[in-house]
């Protein structure tokens, strides 16, 4: 074989592989959306051809199973979480990335090493704590736990973004006479603000996604997507038409969101160790 | 307000929150840990027992070495098959171009997905009556077709691997593809104009190169490996039997089902102290990052 016959059979076997392993990646969730279409007799059976119907939806959403309870729960519980995280993060990561600290590195690594910790060791004392003061299958409770898997992705990322700010502009204001808390309104803010978004949209996705806390602190009347899934697990055997359409609800719109910052996934998720 | 004051007021709500959500709750774990602590008699948690607890566990529970077994065998064969595979696709994938480029976007989205629905996605592809990945392999070979992959101890593990890798192959593919952008070109080409052979690159002047981001990746996904429950309890809720209890569900079960809090609080701190290790590791992998 010659020189460019070779390489031209190495490119073809490359897209080959290539396109394999997206089949794989892609199929599943493929699948998943059209039985969501499907109607229940459909989906037992492997046709790609059917008579696609909305009435999943409808069913999920309509009494017993509620769906739309538990989308709202989702949503206030993930962007209370949010909205708390990210103005705290945003503090300490400045003061992180501008100042030096006596015992920054031991708080920056307890930080780091929080998000390491197993959630069920966490979860535990919550419990107990939630049961005698009433905040089990709360909201304000699921917020509360939340916020420890959110908290150190958020101050990582965060700072991340402001070592990225140069800091002539910060000093040349204080120079002229602004404070800090001016300079940090005024000129860091600004600056940070798609880094901050960035961020909150990151812990967004963690928040929604998050099962284990809410499978243990909630039951009724709190419960958030993940857990409702459970809904459909029915003495005749899984609802799967029912299952996918609420698998629909809960990651089409966090596609959405990865979309939006994939190219900072990386970072907020390995939290700097990776640029 | 004076900068040296103001940098620890700001700082201050940031450790109160960490302090409270996650230092105190782990304290509070290893309290419990000591004592005789059933969730369901009153006057929680009840007689004191010193490290009683970790004693049964390690002495005493066939189960809690069951779930460390099955923990270690998924720890291990998830990270190698995960980092070996997304190796792999980020080689291919790094040349970039459209073709490529449009892949590296779709790759975000299995990370996007919940764990826990992966795992209800896995338990649907493997239905040995309509699911897809059961008529595949069926097809493939052909001593699997309709089988009940699910109620088999060793299938139903290879499910749980499998959804495990399939749903972390496109994260690390992308943090390696990163990694693997960041080598020089020249020290590539230099290797290759000297005469070297694609193999000996990539294991003489590649891997070397990409060991600082290997290490990241290899122990950020044995730390999610280990604390693995949410696809676990969707997909076969540790069984058949035990055999897909890791010690995350294992510790769930005992604390929350069976109301034996201070024993699980127990194991659940036995779990802690790999993942010291682990994290001091990649402490310093992160601290030698941003003293570059």
């Amino acid at each position: 074989m010659s020189a460019a016959s070779r390489r031209k059979f190495w490119r073809t076997a490359q897209a080959v592989v290539i396109v394999i392993a997206v089949a794989i990646m892609i199929i599943p969730i493929i699948w998943i959306f059209m039985a969501a279409f499907k109607s229940h007799v459909d989906v037992y059976q492997l046709k790609l051809l059917f008579k696609p119907t909305f009435s999943n939806f409808a069913t999920v959403f309509a009494s017993p199973y509620k769906l739309g309870d538990k989308l709202v729960n989702s949503t206030i519980v993930a962007t209370t979480t949010v909205a708390i995280a990210i103005p705290v993060a945003t503090l300490a990561s400045y003061s992180f990335s501008r100042f030096r600290m006596r015992g920054e590195t031991t708080m920056l690594v307890m930080i780091l090493a929080t998000q390491f910790v197993p959630a069920v060791v966490i979860v535990l004392p919550f419990f107990v704590m939630f049961r005698d003061v009433g905040l089990l299958d709360t909201r304000t409770g699921l917020v509360l736990v939340n916020l420890a898997i959110v908290m150190p992705f958020a101050i990582w990322m965060i700072k991340g973004f402001i070592d990225g700010i140069p800091i002539d502009t910060e000093e040349a204001a204080m120079v002229d006479g602004s404070t800090r808390l001016q300079v940090i309104r005024n000129i860091v803010l600004p600056m940070a603000a798609p880094g901050l978004i960035t961020s909150g949209i990151f812990c967004f996705i963690i928040a929604w996604n998050e099962f284990l806390f809410a499978l243990i602190i909630t039951n009724k009347e709190s419960v958030t997507l993940p857990i409702g899934l459970a809904l459909f697990k029915a003495e005749e055997g899984d609802l799967w038409n029912l299952l996918s359409a609420a698998g629909i609800i809960i990651m089409l719109p966090m596609f959405v969101l990865a979309l939006i910052i994939r190219r900072h996934f990386v970072q907020g998720m390995t939290m700097g160790a990776v640029r | 307000m004076r900068d040296n004051t103001l940098k620890y007021l700001l700082v201050l709500p940031a450790i109160l929150v960490v302090f409270a959500t996650a230092v105190w709750p782990l304290i509070q774990s290893f309290r419990f840990s000591l004592f005789q602590g059933r969730l369901t008699r009153p006057g929680f948690p009840q007689g004191f027992l010193g490290f009683e607890n970790y004693v049964w566990a390690l002495t005493e529970e066939p189960a809690f070495w069951n779930s460390v077994a099955v923990t270690a065998v998924y720890t291990v064969l998830t990270v190698g098959l995960t980092v070996a595979l997304a190796l792999g696709l980020a080689l291919l994938l790094v040349p970039g171009g459209r073709f490529r480029m449009s892949v590296q976007t779709l790759l975000i989205l299995p990370f996007a997905m919940s764990p826990a629905l992966i795992g209800v996605s896995f338990r649907f592809m493997f239905n040995p009556e309509f699911g897809l990945f059961d008529a595949f392999f069926g097809l493939v070979i052909p001593p699997l077709a309709d089988i009940s992959w699910l109620s088999d101890p060793v299938l139903a593990f290879a499910v749980c691997v499998m959804a495990d890798v399939w749903g972390w192959i496109p994260f690390l593919t992308l943090v390696l593809i990163g990694g693997l952008a960041a080598i020089p070109r020249d020290t590539i080409e230099a290797a290759q104009v000297d005469g070297a052979s694609g193999w000996q690159v990539f294991r003489d002047v590649t891997i070397p190169q990409l060991l600082p981001v290997l290490a990241v990746v290899i122990i950020l996904k044995s730390i999610f490996s280990l604390k693995t429950f949410d696809q676990i309890y969707m997909l076969t809720n540790g069984g058949p039997g035990t055999a897909t209890q890791t010690l995350s569900h294992y510790v769930y079960f005992n604390g929350l089902k069976y109301g034996q809090l201070g024993y699980s609080a127990a194991v659940a701190w036995l779990m802690v102290i790999p993942m010291i290790f682990l994290t001091y590791a990649y402490a310093k992998l992160v601290f030698r990052r941003t003293q570059q």
